[in-house]
């Protein structure tokens, strides 16, 4: 738990005008050794001075470290939020594989009944489906998987019509995780939109 | 079923008021500020078992804000990769949206009333005690003192020619002098010690454990962090200490103020 004069402080800190983000590290005896801001925006050098004033104020033996966040790649450039691989399931009793994905916190849940490779690549598309990406039913004519025990799963997809094939890779000691987790590697590119909510 | 799948299962479950109670907890024992931002986002990793989780709040006064579970650094690609977008990002990402939108609300909250706090206390040009602070501290040091014999020491002090400072240079060389004085006292106090802004060229400090001979280490230590800002502006200061000369606040104040305008050579306003 943070000390209330170890709050004031980073808030101090945080009240200067372009500072994104504070990090306070500490010595093994508890003591604040080096402060990092991530800044943006402005004139970084202006905010070491200011910024070294407070922490000299503080903790006069800690050395401030200014990063400037405006040279890194922008925002446009990279998606914040992506699908993520949440759980696999099989039930060797009947043969049905399910599948979890999650995005931005909404869950789907897909379901297959075409062992563990077949069925984890085709419960991996339900789910996507039930994300909310518009995946039509006619652009996967073709779902090869190709593996041996304990070796890469490596899923293709080849489109009803024209395009090339997308081929996805992965590996996993659970046959319906490497299988859910190279269909999504396939999909790759196509994954980077968003999916449309219904 | 595995660690994972428990977690999976914990994340498509309905929405609980977990992250409500385990708020109300936190706030039992800490008051709302930065450290319940953490203290939130740590506790959010370790239900859903998260590698990493990010706040990012938007406010009037800061700006963008990025917090990270543990206090830890952001990297610029991150920071640039979040960017001013406000909302809870976990790796991964299983946390449900409803209970993301909640957390953030609480830490914005938490935000605004840290900085509520902080200003209620605080002069906003200097960032020492504003006025409110210094009496209730006054108040506080004296009760200590009559009671237990706690002997303090109130330093007044008072810029020289401030106002022909701001006549002739500005208001905002002016301010930018009561700032630097500011921050000269801060310096110059030790730990324990309460410096206060208490009018426009005014302030004052409350020296624990000084008895009125020992306030010249600290009015040394104030010319010194002065440093250039002493071209341009001197000071006078004028001390009462207690329980020696009173153990009234009123009174200490009204001797230390005396004695302050005995020394600028003039009469008491």
């Amino acid at each position: 738990m943070m000390s209330p004069t170890e709050e004031d402080f980073e808030l101090e800190l945080r009240s200067l005008s372009g500072v994104l983000n504070v990090e306070i590290r500490h010595r093994d005896n508890g003591d604040v050794d080096a402060v990092t801001l991530i800044v943006t925006g402005q004139d970084p050098s202006a905010i070491r001075v200011m910024a070294t004033q407070i922490v000299n104020l503080y903790y006069t033996e800690a050395s401030v470290i200014v990063e400037d966040a405006s040279k890194a790649i922008s925002p446009r450039e990279i998606q914040a939020v992506r699908v993520a691989l949440v759980r696999t399931d099989f039930n060797p009793e009947n043969g049905n594989c399910e599948v979890e994905l999650s995005y931005s916190g909404r869950m789907g849940v897909g379901r297959a009944g075409s062992g563990q490779l077949f069925g984890g690549a085709e419960a991996t598309l339900a789910a996507l489906r039930e994300l909310g990406y518009n995946i039509p039913f006619y652009l996967l004519t073709v779902m090869s998987v190709a593996t041996v025990r304990g070796w890469p799963v490596i899923v293709t997809l080849r489109p009803f019509s024209e395009g090339a094939d997308m081929f996805g890779i992965a590996q996993s000691d659970d046959d319906v995780a490497a299988a859910a987790a190279a269909t999504l590697d396939a999909l790759n590119r196509f994954l980077t939109k968003a999916p449309s909510y219904q | 079923m595995n660690g994972a799948s428990d977690d999976a299962e914990k994340a498509s479950q309905p929405y609980e008021p977990w992250l409500f109670q385990t708020m109300l907890d936190e706030l039992s024992v800490s008051e709302l500020g930065i450290g319940f931002i953490y203290s939130v986002l740590d506790l959010l990793v370790d239900r859903y078992a998260l590698s990493d989780a990010v706040v990012v709040l938007v406010h009037d006064s800061f700006g963008a804000q990025l917090f990270r579970a543990g206090g830890g650094a952001i990297s610029v690609e991150m920071a640039a990769r979040l960017g001013t977008v406000p909302g809870v990002y976990c790796e991964p990402d299983i946390v449900p949206l409803v209970e993301r939108d909640a957390m953030r609300t609480a830490c914005q909250l938490a935000l605004s009333l840290h900085l509520a706090r902080f200003s209620a206390a605080h002069d906003p040009l200097t960032n020492i005690a504003n006025r409110r602070s210094f009496d209730s501290a006054l108040l506080a040091a004296t009760v200590r003192s009559a009671r237990y014999g706690w002997a303090f020491t109130l330093v007044l002090a008072d810029l020289d020619g401030f106002k022909i400072v701001n006549d002739t240079l500005g208001h905002a060389f002016g301010d930018d002098l009561l700032r630097q004085f500011g921050l000269a006292m801060r310096r110059s106090v030790r730990s324990g010690d309460l410096a206060a802004r208490i009018g426009g060229d005014e302030f004052a400090v409350i020296l624990s454990n000084a008895d009125g001979h020992d306030s010249s280490g600290f009015t040394d230590r104030l010319r010194t962090h002065l440093g250039p800002a002493r071209e341009h502006v001197g000071f006078t200061i004028g001390t009462a200490s207690s329980p020696r000369d009173s153990t009234d606040p009123a009174e200490l104040f009204r001797i230390a103020d005396a004695r302050l305008y005995e020394k600028k050579g003039m009469n008491h306003r």
